[in-house]
């Protein structure tokens, strides 16, 4: 009887560690639980991304609500952008389901890996600034309305903003659904990508905006991981419940981190998981 | 009340209610041992056979009203994929009422895909 417990209380610290960081960064916390699971829990990762991908839920609409309230999050922004991340993930969530069919396990493991040090990348490379560099507003920003402000606490100012290229947004998001339903992540870092570095968006309300994404695309991926069998119950059960207690702990420390800090953190530990998510993939220990 | 807030509230009751069937069929599972055939250790553990693709909704209500610890905690899960759902429907609504036709043409594809996903994909697979 005291197995089950202990094994129900890993699950939920495991999750909840991975849902603070995943809230800090605007990410699932997929992205830390599924090599976790797998590496060090022994999980299949069929189980692992299945738990991962509908507890993403878990942190997009506990930590939405809150969100909503700081009027930071682009409702519309989303909403548009959404046509294509949950186009990808029924695209990607049926790729999955064919690779698992036909034990290409493996192949989940190295692009896992693969996915987790390309985000190395876009952390470090990302601008370094708060706010993004003036580009002229084109067709697709009077078309879509993507006008915006906020207040920033950090700059301690109202900000106005408008977002650019929505074609190139969109293009990237369906490639983040994609993501998404292969790997059973909310794969917010290119969300916030397509509309940091595509749509020209302050950071702020890119990582708010992807948070309400990452919900309604892993909501989507879920149902199709639910007929296929990819969702355990006890396993799902616990790290939603952690989850949804770390991503609440890491909204509350949202606002008062700066940005710099996070990514310095949050690459050391991308590094680490990628490497071993690619040799296992390959083979090797772990 | 905002309709902003009405969606904020919604959320998080939905999450709320999520996370409250999830753990009290975990209570359950605890307090019974076992669910329906299976015993506790078969469920709680990394390897275990049961998984969802044995639970739709039939097996599900059933599974509900004969207090089942795993269905409850599939009926959280349900409630949890449900809650995107709702804010998407609700997202919905209000672009209609703001008379706003572009986004309400978005928002209805994204419901559209979401349904599809839940509802239609399924019977088109056979499973």
């Amino acid at each position: 009887m005291i197995q089950p417990i202990i094994y129900f209380l890993i699950l939920i610290a495991v999750s909840a560690v991975s849902g603070i960081l995943g809230a800090l960064v605007g990410l699932g916390g997929g992205t830390f639980l599924v090599p976790i699971y797998t590496l060090y829990l022994r999980m299949p990762i069929a189980y692992a991304t299945g738990a991962s991908l509908i507890s993403t839920i878990a942190t997009s609409s506990g930590a939405g609500s809150a969100y909503i309230k700081d009027k930071i999050t682009n409702i519309k922004l989303g909403m548009g952008l959404e046509i294509a991340t949950t186009a990808g993930s029924i695209v990607g969530a049926l790729t999955v389901a064919f690779m698992y069919s036909h034990h290409l396990q493996y192949v989940i493991y190295i692009v896992f890996g693969l996915v987790l040090l390309s985000q190395v990348y876009i952390q470090l490379t990302r601008s370094k600034y708060e706010l993004p560099k003036e580009i002229k507003p084109d067709w697709s920003t009077k078309l879509f309305k993507l006008y915006g402000s906020y207040y920033d606490v950090v700059l301690e100012k109202e900000v106005n903003y408008y977002g650019v290229r929505w074609w190139l947004g969109e293009t990237i998001m369906f490639f983040a659904g994609f993501i998404s339903g292969l790997l059973g992540i909310g794969s917010g870092a290119l969300k916030v990508l397509g509309m940091d570095w595509a749509m020209n968006l302050p950071m702020k309300v890119s990582t708010t905006t992807s948070n309400f994404m990452i919900g309604v695309t892993a909501a989507t991926g879920s149902s199709i991981y639910w007929i296929y069998g990819y969702i355990q119950p006890f396993i799902a059960a616990g790290t939603a419940i952690g989850v949804l207690l770390g991503a609440f702990i890491g909204t509350k420390i949202l606002v008062r981190i700066t940005n710099k800090s996070i990514r310095y953190i949050f690459s050391a530990i991308l590094i680490f998981l990628g490497i071993q998510m690619v040799l296992r993939g390959l083979g090797y220990g772990f | 009340m905002d309709f902003n807030d009405v969606i904020a509230y919604s959320l998080r009751v939905g999450v709320l209610i999520s996370a409250a069937l999830l753990f009290i069929g975990f209570m359950l599972l605890l307090i019974e041992g076992k669910a329906g055939y299976y015993s506790i250790n078969q469920i709680a553990s990394t390897a275990s056979m049961i998984n969802s693709s044995y639970f739709n909704a039939n097996t599900l209500i059933k599974g509900t009203v004969s207090m089942n610890p795993v269905a409850i905690m599939f009926l959280g899960l349900v409630v949890l994929i449900a809650t995107p759902v709702l804010r998407v429907a609700l997202g919905l609504a209000q672009f209609i009422r703001e008379k706003d036709y572009i986004y309400s043409t978005i928002t209805a594809i994204v419901l559209f895909n979401l349904l599809f996903a839940i509802f239609i994909l399924p019977s088109l697979l056979h499973l």
